[in-house]
């Protein structure tokens, strides 16, 4: 008797199980994610695969889109190389199911990324990718969720430059398309601006440890403020090796100077005390969205993700889901067409969203932030 | 005047650790015709071992040892860790593809080097990782405006220090005449009673020790380590290694202090983004008008 009543219950549990199945056969809505999931930049991909998930989470808990449709991922590795930025493209354009694509971190592989995806029409949003050439190319279906370089330039002469009445400035990239697109852009700002002098031009190479001789050249042209366009990880050691030869010229981080890791490397002695201009940053969020993704991030993870340009990739799949939503369709023109023309001031994780006809995103909130001694941020008010 | 002795300074220090992870290469490369590309990754293991002990068990260990002696510590320990590592190399990826020939064995290299950087980035994550202040603090003494970082003072003389052992142990000692001999014709060496595998034993387990104390120096130094740092040592390391001389140990070290001096210099006084050019044109040129590097043996093609 006994035996019969097991059985009768499993076959309750396989039934159970196959119509619960059954329930969630409806077709989801596939989204693709091109990232560095290996390679240099790996963090990144790792975070912005965290965020996407976390994204896509909050729609789907909120009974997904299109009348209970859930968001997948499908999700494809770029290594932060130009080369396989294409080849990861050309594979989720090759996938019928893919409706579209948010790609990807680094400007150098959205460049050739965002032209597949383009030749193949199908929507993309760059999540870290900054220089501003990216957008003046005329294309259709490509979006992007980050800022762009030139305004974070501008803020930079024409607010941070000012802010600290500085007279003489130094200017230092890593010869990467977006550090140095981004010290370009200030140099031009700050040229026409005409405030103050720029005494230090030059670049590093990215990936060595030892920066002292470039600093030693930067000290005897002796500035009093100092901008590094380049990437946290160098950052770190620079501001270092920058104390220790005596630079005491305020240093200010572009937007992938200044992170956790780079307090951690360089240390609080150091790391404190330093400026960034950078996008928002999530910690110091408190609209709805942000808080629901923070809870939902760090219940799966344990802290928050540490760079913005993840963030923006969260971002972006909260715009394709509104989209895809609100126009009932999976079609990359109407998704475009509604994303340039119809959606405004929507409210996403990193505040408001809309775009211009270029697929520029507007309302970025670029700021001045500091570096306090127990290793927190915080605004500066200008 | 204070800014060329400074340059200096940094260029022997970068240059000592070229010349420790170039000896890792020329010894292997001096017995078993083997060029070693997994050495640069042994280097990072180290580097990584030796944070683990500092970073992780910073209270205990400094506690017991104090902060030079938890140093010491730390390098002990990514010496042994990478020499144990380097044999296990030899032994699983190098051994079995020995009878097949030389370049199968350098493919073999290359892989163990992509697996062993993968393997470094799954155990201790893909961020960059640093050996913090509280740790090793740093110093810094000014003699009548010349700025000197303690630390680069004690990394020299722990470098000479080992650099002068391995100098004795291979120019001085029986053991080190039978590793010239194993170097020189292996096969008659083995006939005059050399214990081959003895000699093996020693130089992958001796190369990456080395190695791995040296990036120990790297992490104490500079503060950040990757997983990816392997690479960038071990190509420069490897343009020591033929500066010098490849398969010459005395070679390999000068070719290492060479190869940091010209660096520095040539950042300092040509151009700090063209450097690299600058050191890889002083090696075509050696190779041009010198083919055996610099303290290289001529070397006689046996046919």
């Amino acid at each position: 008797m006994k035996r019969i009543k097991n059985i009768f219950i499993l076959l309750v549990i396989v039934t159970l199980c196959l119509s619960v199945n059954a329930l969630a056969q409806k077709d989801p809505v596939v989204i693709g994610l091109q990232g560095p999931l290996t390679g240099s930049a790996a963090v990144e991909g790792e975070m912005a695969k965290q965020c996407v998930e976390t994204a896509a989470l909050m729609v789907n808990e909120k009974g997904g889109i299109l009348d209970g449709r859930m968001i997948e991922i499908e999700l494809v590795d770029d290594a932060a190389q130009p080369k396989s930025g294409a080849l990861a493209a050309m594979k989720l354009v090759s996938m019928k199911e893919v409706v579209a694509a948010i790609a990807t971190y680094g400007s150098s592989v959205t460049q050739p990324a965002s032209d597949i995806y383009e030749k193949f029409n199908k929507v993309n949003i760059a999540y870290g990718a900054t220089v501003t050439e990216l957008s003046e190319r005329g294309l259709d279906y490509f979006f992007r969720t980050c800022g762009r370089t030139d305004t974070q330039g501008m803020f930079f002469a024409e607010e941070v430059v000012p802010y600290f009445e500085a007279e003489r400035v130094a200017i230092m990239h890593d010869n990467t398309s977006f550090a140095l697109g981004l010290a370009e852009e200030a140099k031009k700002f700050l040229l026409e601006a005409g405030t103050a002098e720029l005494v230090y031009f030059d670049a590093i190479t990215p990936g060595e440890s030892d920066y002292t001789v470039p600093l030693t050249k930067l000290r005897e042209t002796n500035p009093d403020l100092f901008y590094f366009t380049g990437y946290f990880s160098e950052a770190a050691l620079i501001i270092r090796q920058a104390r220790e030869i005596g630079i005491d010229a305020v240093f200010v981080g572009g937007d992938a100077a200044i992170n956790e890791d780079f307090i951690r490397i360089a240390g609080l002695e150091y790391a404190s005390g330093c400026y960034m201009t950078q996008e928002a940053l999530i910690e110091y969020f408190t609209n709805p969205e942000a808080m629901e993704f923070k809870e939902k991030y760090q219940e799966a993870y344990g802290s928050l993700p540490s760079s913005p340009w993840s963030v923006y990739a969260g971002d972006a799949l909260m715009v394709l889901a509104e989209a895809i939503d609100k126009t009932g369709s999976t079609d990359s023109d109407v998704i475009a067409d509604y994303l340039k023309n119809e959606m405004e001031e929507f409210p996403s994780i990193t505040g408001s969203i809309g775009f211009d006809e270029k697929g520029d995103r507007v309302g970025t909130g670029i700021n001045l932030y500091v570096v306090n001694d127990d290793g927190s941020y915080s605004i500066v008010e200008r | 005047m204070s800014l060329v002795i400074e340059q200096l300074l940094n260029g022997l220090t970068i240059g000592s650790f070229y010349a420790l992870i170039a000896l890792g290469y020329s010894m292997v490369y001096g017995v078993m015709k083997l060029i070693n590309f997994a050495h640069g990754d042994l280097f990072a293991l180290g580097s990584y071992l030796g944070y683990t002990l500092l970073v992780m068990g910073t209270a205990y260990v400094t506690s017991i040892l104090g902060i030079w002696g938890g140093m010491i510590a730390a390098m002990l320990v990514a010496a042994i860790g990478s020499g144990v590592m380097g044999l296990l190399v030899e032994r699983i990826a190098y051994r079995p593809i020995y009878p097949t020939g030389r370049l199968p064995a350098v493919v073999s290299a290359l892989g163990v080097s992509i697996f062993l950087q993968n393997a470094i980035m799954v155990v201790w994550g893909a961020r960059p990782q640093a050996y913090t202040s509280d740790v090793i603090p740093s110093n810094i003494l000014t003699i009548g405006g010349l700025r000197i970082n303690i630390l680069q003072i004690i990394i020299l003389f722990l470098s000479f220090l080992l650099m002068g052992i391995l100098y004795y142990i291979i120019q001085k000692t029986t053991f080190g005449a039978a590793i010239r001999a194993c170097a020189l014709d292996r096969e008659t060496a083995a006939l005059m009673g050399i214990n081959i595998n003895l000699i093996i034993f020693f130089i992958f387990a001796l190369g990456p020790a080395l190695g791995g104390t040296a990036g120990v120096m790297v992490g104490v130094y500079y503060r950040r380590i990757s997983f990816i740092m392997g690479w960038n040592y071990g190509l420069k390391a490897f343009t020591a290694t033929i500066l010098g001389g490849i398969g010459n140990i005395p070679g390999a070290m000068i070719g290492g202090l060479i190869l940091g001096v010209l660096e520095m210099l040539g950042s300092t006084y040509i151009s700090t983004p063209y450097k690299d050019v600058f050191v890889f044109l002083v090696l075509i040129l050696v190779l041009i008008f010198r083919p055996r590097g610099i303290l290289g043996e001529k070397v006689a093609e046996k046919v």
